[in-house]
């Protein structure tokens, strides 16, 4: 149901957005628009008049009010929910084009295209992704020198005799890296890197021969979660095993950032059928990531069951890539089509399936995210969060697989929570008391991990194969490898990250 | 009769002074000698000596005990003349002996004395005069040279100059020499039952209680870790402040690259392990107070690294403290905005 607001109304909120009044004014605004859906009245920009009427209604608490709009409430952030006029819109859109400190466009110089909507031009509001330039890139004379090598590391594979080399990562079609993105520090250091490169540890080894013995285990026997200090390296050995994983012919599902899940990034909406709050679209690019990078996989298996959703029908049977195509054909469905995707893989037996989430405290914290009475909304009420956490609890289980998550301690937003702490049997930064609230529902959904401690130190040999990429990749100013690598390894304590950044990339030491 | 004896005379008499003779007081008819001998000089006084004036009095005319008598500060100037006599006389018994002028070479290879002359009050009270810091500065000048030849005489093994200018020089040396020189003599410190050295740093106002103890390679057998045998044998120190790791104390990376710079100086990076307690101050005071106990412990246990560190001042305790304000200024240093009215 559409409602019309007044030309008042509309120049009333263009006039609160110009003059910066309160979020809240504007909010009010829209709550009260949203509430007149269902007796699609015209609101008037009269704000008083409908506070009052507002209190009225909440009061008598009247079925038929809120029946649609439950507690939790529908989404302040939908697009569209109130329509202008058209004669609104275009002048809105055409101020929009241009800022209002500059010369307004000529309604005569606007462009339309086929279907009559305006043409912008381009802005360039960034300077782009850096990208490192190739070595055989550098064609020009000048760059001709003997001491320009490419790193030669050899392939990735966690065995005995691995341990302490600095291996590449295979470049395959569905390389998990580049489909399903990684960690934002990871991502900065593998740009400053000729190429993305690891460091097989003792653990990596560990955790890969346990990830073997899960193959043929349901998900709900192996359910870890990596701990340990900041910066020790925690999300590479989750990207190893992500790796190691896909090349093992798993069925991979990596999110390597699900903080964006929870800090109000992405789209929300609210849900009736489920009551819950749903993410549309990074369901939607999740499925384009799974579907990407698992391709081969999943054409080899087809739905077990008939679904059907709002306005289809997807008989039994039918190809899984077809159904996430559905999903892309009509991006609203995302959500479901992805809820019925992870219960079919969670049923299938031919491959087994790795849910592999970085961030993974940030789950279990309090979300960014608000509902249209300003209360924040747990995580267990958002779609994705609630998904990953039943997959991690074993309320949700694959046939065959395994779940995997790794926490990141250096985030001071998302810190890990007290019943994550005492899950994973980790230290208390003050003593425990019975008086610290803990949410029972979050305990709920923390029962059965088990913490894989990742070692705080480098050994010396890990050590000195980062310390000889680097060196390779002619980023160190210092000659005197020798002192300048036991120096550094000494200032940090064997601490990976910090080894690598605050010791060999941020000295003047020569 | 009497009278016209010698009218001469009497007609030299001026007959109109009330007094004979000037006025003299008796004080100082003390102690005047008498001219004995001669009749006409008895005679003379005879006449002379008609008034009752006692001209009584034994003394002895004797000379002032020394020739600095009449000089105000008698006793100081006795200590000079006295120590520029000995000096005279050590240079002339010295040349004659060929021992000065000494050439360069047995200048150098002569030992370094260590006077300890007596100080300012002591002297003062030795020679009861009040002695200013000038004139003490004096004499101790004049002591360190003739002291210079008693080294030289010393060495020479000329004996008796060497007695001479000794029992000079005795007078003015303070009894407090004995613990004035083991006051000097450093206190040799040493490792404890464990190899361990322990050493204090300060810097601004933190100061560092630092024990290091050496990291002995594991043996082949106890090693669990796999790798190339390029590591064999590598040690790595582990550094501990207020029991917490070196890379959660110090975040930043120049606080870090200073704790380690005496090791890098020194060469022996990864030999020693390192637990400090560090107190007061921030992080930069803390750090250097670190490295400055750190440097002091090296010492300790390779006395040999003292000269390299010293050079590289990382011995040296930074003097540099906060500076007080002062009236007037906002800061330190820092003016008040000048205003032309």
């Amino acid at each position: 149901m559409k409602m019309l607001l007044c030309d008042k109304c509309d120049s009333f909120r263009k006039l609160v957005s110009r003059r910066r009044f309160s979020t809240r004014a504007l909010q009010q605004l829209n709550r009260l628009s949203i509430l007149s859906l269902t007796s699609s009245r015209i609101v008037c920009h009269n704000i008083l008049f409908q506070n009052r009427l507002l209190s009225f209604y909440r009061e008598k608490e009247s079925p038929s009010m809120l029946a649609g709009v439950a507690r939790a409430g529908p989404s302040l952030l939908r697009q569209n929910v109130t329509e202008a006029s058209p004669a609104i819109r275009q002048q809105r859109h055409v101020s929009r084009l241009t800022p209002f400190w500059k010369k307004k466009l000529d309604p005569k110089d606007i462009k339309r295209d086929a279907q009559g909507n305006i043409i912008l031009k381009k802005k360039e509001t960034s300077l782009g992704a850096f990208r490192p330039l190739n070595v055989a890139q550098l064609t020009h004379a000048l760059f001709q020198s003997e001491e320009r090598k490419a790193l030669n590391l050899p392939t990735f594979a966690p065995t005995q005799q691995m341990i302490g080399k600095a291996t590449e990562f295979p470049v395959i079609n569905n390389d998990p890296s580049r489909i399903f993105g990684l960690p934002k520090k990871m991502l900065l250091e593998f740009r400053i890197l000729s190429k993305p490169c690891s460091v097989v540890r003792t653990v990596t080894v560990s955790a890969a021969q346990m990830l073997d013995k899960a193959r043929s285990k349901p998900s709900l026997d192996t359910r870890v979660v990596l701990t340990g200090r900041s910066g020790c390296g925690k999300s590479f050995l989750l990207l190893q095993l992500v790796q190691n994983c896909i090349l093992n012919g798993w069925i991979v599902v990596y999110i390597p950032r699900a903080k964006k899940l929870v800090d109000s990034s992405t789209p929300y909406e609210y849900d009736l059928r489920t009551q819950t709050y749903l993410q549309p679209a990074f369901s939607l690019q999740t499925l384009q990531r799974l579907l990407a990078a698992n391709q081969a996989k999943l054409t080899m298996l087809a739905t077990q069951k008939k679904h059907s959703f709002e306005k289809r029908e997807v008989p039994f049977g039918t190809n899984l890539v077809d159904l996430i195509g559905i999903a892309v054909k009509e991006p609203p469905l995302a959500p479901v089509i992805l809820e019925t995707l992870m219960t079919e893989l969670s049923t299938q037996t031919k491959h087994p399936v790795l849910f592999a989430v970085d961030d993974f405290q940030a789950l279990y914290c309090r979300t960014a995210y608000r509902d249209p009475h300003f209360v924040p909304i747990r995580p267990f009420h958002l779609s994705l969060p609630r998904m990953i956490m039943e997959y991690a609890s074993g309320k949700k289980s694959f046939a065959k697989g395994a779940f995997v998550g790794a926490i990141t301690t250096s985030d001071t937003q998302y810190k890990l929570p007290s019943e994550l702490k005492d899950a994973l049997d980790l230290p208390h930064e003050h003593f425990k008391t019975p008086y610290d609230k803990r949410s029972r529902t979050l305990m709920g959904y923390t029962t059965g991990l088990k913490a894989l401690h990742v070692p705080e130190q480098l050994s010396l040999v890990e050590a000195a194969s980062l310390y000889e990429v680097w060196k390779d990749d002619k980023a160190l100013i210092s000659s005197l490898h020798d002192e300048a690598f036991l120096s550094k390894y000494t200032e940090s304590s064997g601490n990976a990250r910090d080894f690598v950044w605050k010791g060999l990339l941020a000295t003047f030491d020569s | 009769m009497n009278v016209l004896r010698n009218p001469a005379r009497q007609v030299l008499r001026r007959s109109y002074t009330t007094a004979r003779r000037p006025f003299v007081p008796p004080a100082q008819l003390n102690n005047v000698q008498r001219r004995t001998g001669g009749a006409r000089r008895r005679r003379k006084r005879d006449e002379e000596e008609e008034d009752d004036v006692q001209w009584q009095g034994d003394f002895e005319k004797s000379s002032p005990p020394s020739p600095t008598f009449y000089t105000g500060r008698s006793e100081y100037y006795d200590q000079v003349i006295l120590l520029q006599n000995a000096i005279v006389q050590a240079r002339k018994s010295l040349k004659m002996l060929h021992l000065l002028p000494l050439p360069e070479f047995a200048r150098n290879s002569l030992p370094t004395p260590f006077p300890i002359w007596k100080d300012l009050e002591e002297m003062s009270a030795d020679f009861q005069s009040l002695m200013t810091r000038s004139r003490y500065r004096r004499v101790i000048k004049l002591l360190n040279e003739l002291n210079g030849y008693f080294n030289i005489a010393k060495a020479a093994n000329a004996s008796e100059v060497k007695i001479t200018i000794g029992s000079i020089i005795a007078l003015f040396e303070s009894g407090k020499k004995a613990a004035s020189l083991a006051q000097r003599q450093k206190k040799t410190v040493s490792l404890d039952q464990y190899g361990r050295s322990y050493s204090v740093g300060k810097r601004k106002t933190s100061s560092a209680r630092v024990w290091m103890i050496p990291v002995h390679a594991q043996p082949t057998s106890m090693k669990t870790q796999k790798g190339p045998s390029d590591y064999e044998g590598i040690t790595t120190s582990t550094i501990l402040v207020n029991n917490i790791p070196l890379v959660e104390y110090f975040p930043i990376p120049a606080d870090r690259e200073r704790i380690m710079r005496p090791f890098k100086v020194a060469g022996v990076v990864g030999a020693y392990n390192v637990f400090a307690i560090v107190r007061g101050g921030g992080t930069t005071g803390q750090s250097g107070a670190l490295s400055h106990g750190i440097a002091k412990g090296l010492v300790i246990h390779e006395p040999k690294l003292t000269t390299v560190l010293r050079k590289a001042q990382l011995t040296r305790r930074d003097p540099r403290m906060v500076e007080r304000k002062k009236t007037g200024l906002a800061k330190a240093r820092k003016r008040y905005a000048w205003v032309k009215r």
